[in-house]
């Protein structure tokens, strides 16, 4: 097939190659799911589709559209005041909106429960005022969506405020020159503009709430994760844990069809403000009750997702500090943080060699490989995971009776092989973001330094590296945070002796131990915190 | 001798369309050529074959004789000693005059860097960014940058659209005084036929990605049996009429 491809000998050459290669060796945990499913069933197969089968698919559908509906609304007001208004403390609350994101979801739920649960801080302060209140049931999916939605509106946040502040401001005048409201003017031509951002942002969004374990499981709802972990671990059926991976795989990838149906054949090519000119897009002063309100609207989500979570947190922090800090709590957190950065190095490594490849690869056809290596952000831990085990014990049975070899120390219990797991799942993050910044680079440039006798591997490391900088860094904080605030593959995969900022928080709170769980989830807190603020330094700078 | 050669060249992308359609031509060595078209001719792909940039679905490219493609065979782009000047100069934004000039040098690099810049008059520059440069000053910088490799052929793509129409005429012979005195055989392609009637030796005409006419300039004005070189000519008749009525009227 390939070789009727026109002038495929001509062309192809070792880029083509490697990239063929490359991707299928990142997407080995995909095709051992496909080749799992022909395997027939787990034994317990009968057992998940007669009593739990429903309720994953159910409570998963629940899910996404119960938080992809409050995020919507939290991220897309949100986005819409900072864009057009200006008011006191504007820059600290733009900070502050994206801070949930510092706080993994697993331990805002833990943090609910321990605010306004039975015996719950709020509880017991208004006690001691004298007000008796009842205890907020939190542990049931309701509880969830708002826990999600607070955890998660700033992917909507952030898509959305970007395109609202590149509208040029020619819109808003030809606007009110034909005498439509602010009004109407923001539901009929502002939000309709926005949609590439809200979508995009309301797909992550989707992701993150199916790769969803450590909430999920504390709140006690049955989700296709939960689930997964539950048949996989308790049950001991590895094979129906894959049958369910693979449910779970076709639901995201209707979202993913979902998502694309709604993205439509829009593309919408906003002439930007040219520097030359005038910039008239001046943001209007807030005062007066609308500024009660609106101030009020940005600090909803700021109070729920960021500063209530972080005050029960840090009150067991403290009460907790005796018990909890030490040294070895030091070394998690060093040891978390160098894996978060050797994974984030080797990720953005191979995001630019995916990159390059595919466009110094003269047989365009063989690039869909390397899209297949970016599936991973699609597909929730929890399959990755079950799909590397799988590999990996297929592996180590292939070497023990083919060549009486036994590799198990390399395939499990190896931190190679979660690295590769974090590279897989991860890998998309940076490829889509590094790979938007070299669509904006002249391809002129590089063309230039080939003709001028500089081959492409010294070109990319002359040329593109150089102006390529500031959005390699972004890309690498990105993938940092993803990596750190990571649970369920971590679960799968870490070696017995390593463990995880969010593993230790996770582990403590399962073993009903809420509050020491608040010391690591802090530390992690924080590290993260430092990495999303210097995002936002650096996307700041580069907008200047 | 020619120093060019362009066989049966053919090229098209997804949409099936030729966007260069069987295009045969060759080039004098030591002239300058124009290829005149309106956007969409096929131009810019055309040259994007000649220099290896894109590759051709047919035909074969030779520059001073050697091989450049064929069906079998395509020379990788830094062997194929082309200049090409791209339309919007693609100056290294993060690098100076200087460095940008120098930066396909191997050996000799201050000596042969300065005595471009006094080829191309900016011996006062060379700790400037591209940013800091006018935009007829960043045309000279990436012409000396490709003429530092001493090509065999150089290419200029639409040199002369984005300065402004007061400097035109000034740049144009400012242009070709440089390639003369280097002596270098030179293919420029441009959408206004008053830049190629200035200063190229020879015309080709293209349209539909088709090659319609070739023709030496001074020969042009005879060569007017197809109507779409004819359009060129009454336009550019028509507009010279125009501003000699405007001027006599003042």
């Amino acid at each position: 097939m390939f070789l009727k491809i026109k002038h495929f000998k001509r062309d192809f050459n070792k880029w083509t190659l490697l990239i063929i290669v490359l991707s299928l060796f990142l997407a080995i945990p995909i095709f051992s799911i496909l080749i799992s499913l022909f395997m027939g069933k787990g034994e317990m197969w009968e057992h998940i589709t007669s009593y739990f089968l429903f309720d994953y698919i159910k409570n998963s559908i629940i899910l996404v559209f119960g938080t992809g509906l409050l995020t919507f609304s939290i991220g897309t007001s949100s986005a819409w005041i900072v864009s057009k208004y200006t008011f006191r403390n504007k820059k600290i609350i733009e900070w502050l909106l994206f801070m949930p994101l510092a706080i993994p979801s697993y331990i805002v739920a833990y943090s609910y429960v321990g605010l306004i649960g039975n015996g719950g801080t709020f509880i017991e302060i208004f006690r001691d005022f004298g007000v008796s209140i009842n205890r907020i049931e939190m542990m049931n999916i309701y509880g969830l969506i708002w826990v999600l939605s607070f955890s998660l509106y700033p992917y909507v946040y952030a898509g959305t405020r970007t395109i609202f502040q590149s509208y040029p401001s020619q819109l808003k005048h030809t606007a009110s020159l034909l005498g439509v409201s602010n009004k109407k003017y923001f539901f009929t031509v502002a939000l309709p503009l926005a949609s590439p951002g809200i979508i995009g942002g309301l797909f992550l969004v989707f992701m993150e709430v199916l790769n969803d374990y450590g909430a999920a499981k504390y709140y006690g709802v049955n989700t296709f994760t939960t689930g997964i972990f539950r048949t996989w671990t308790a049950l001991e059926d590895l094979q129906s844990s894959i049958y369910l991976s693979a449910i779970l795989v076709v639901l995201v990838f209707i979202l993913v069809l979902i998502i694309k149906w709604l993205r439509g054949r829009r593309f919408y090519n906003l002439k930007q403000n040219n520097t030359n000119q005038k910039n008239y897009n001046n943001r209007d002063k807030l005062s007066g009750l609308k500024k009660i309100i609106y101030l009020g609207i940005l600090l909803f989500p700021i109070l729920f997702g960021f500063i209530l979570p972080l005050i029960q947190l840090l009150i067991w922090g403290i009460q907790t500090f005796d018990l909890m800090f030490n040294k070895n709590l030091i070394i998690l957190a060093f040891e978390s943080l160098i894996l978060g950065l050797s994974t984030a190095l080797f990720v953005i490594f191979l995001a630019c060699i995916l990159i390059y490849l595919s466009k110094w690869n003269y047989l365009k056809q063989f690039n869909v490989f390397s899209k297949i290596a970016t599936l991973g952000y699609v597909i929730p831990g929890a399959i990755i995971g079950v799909g590397i085990i799988k590999t990996s014990k297929s592996l180590t049975d292939l070497f023990s009776f083919q060549f009486n070899l036994e590799i198990g120390d390399l395939v499990y219990n190896s931190i190679l092989v979660l690295i590769y797991a974090y590279v897989f799942r991860f890998i998309a993050v940076a490829y889509n973001s590094i790979e938007g910044n070299t669509l904006k680079l002249s391809k002129n440039l590089s063309e230039s330094s080939y003709l001028l006798g500089y081959g492409k591997i010294k070109t990319f490391f002359k040329i593109d590296f150089p102006l390529l900088k500031n959005a390699l860094l972004s890309s690498f904080i990105l993938v940092l945070i993803d990596v750190m605030k990571e649970l369920p593959l971590t679960l799968i995969l870490k070696p017995y002796d390593l463990s995880t900022l969010a593993v230790r928080a996770y582990e403590y709170a399962e073993d009903e131990r809420v509050a020491e769980a608040a010391l690591p989830a802090l530390f992690l807190i924080f590290l993260i915190g430092t990495m999303i603020t210097l995002l936002n330094y650096k996307l700041k700078e580069k907008k200047q | 001798m020619k120093i060019l050669e362009i066989e049966n060249l053919s090229k098209s992308f997804e949409s099936k369309f030729e966007v260069v359609s069987d295009c045969t031509f060759n080039i004098k060595s030591g002239n300058i050529c124009a290829i005149v078209g309106e956007s969409g001719s096929g131009k810019t792909t055309l040259f994007r074959l000649i220099a290896g940039l894109e590759r051709p679905d047919n035909g074969s490219i030779r520059i001073n004789g050697t091989l450049m493609s064929n069906d079998k065979f395509i020379r990788d782009i830094k062997d194929r000693n082309v200049g090409l000047v791209f339309q919007d100069f693609s100056l290294f934004p993060h690098l100076t005059v200087k460095e940008n000039i120098e930066f396909g040098l191997k050996k000799n690099k201050n000596e042969k860097v300065e005595k471009l810049l006094r080829t191309i008059k900016m011996e006062n520059f060379p700790n400037r960014y591209p940013n800091e440069l006018s935009g007829g000053q960043q045309q000279r910088v990436s012409l000396a940058r490709s003429l530092a490799m001493d090509p065999e052929l150089l290419l200029l793509d639409e040199p002369f659209s984005s300065l402004d129409t007061q400097l035109k005429s000034k740049i144009r012979q400012d242009l070709k005084e440089i390639i003369k005195k280097i002596g270098i055989s030179s293919v420029f392609i441009s959408h206004d036929i008053i830049d190629a009637l200035e200063i190229a030796d020879e015309i080709i005409f293209m349209d539909n990605g088709k090659i319609i006419r070739k023709c030496l300039t001074e020969d042009v004005f005879n060569e007017i049996e197809d109507e779409k070189i004819q359009n060129n000519m009454f336009e550019l008749k028509r507009n010279a009429e125009l501003i000699l009525n405007a001027m006599k009227n003042k």
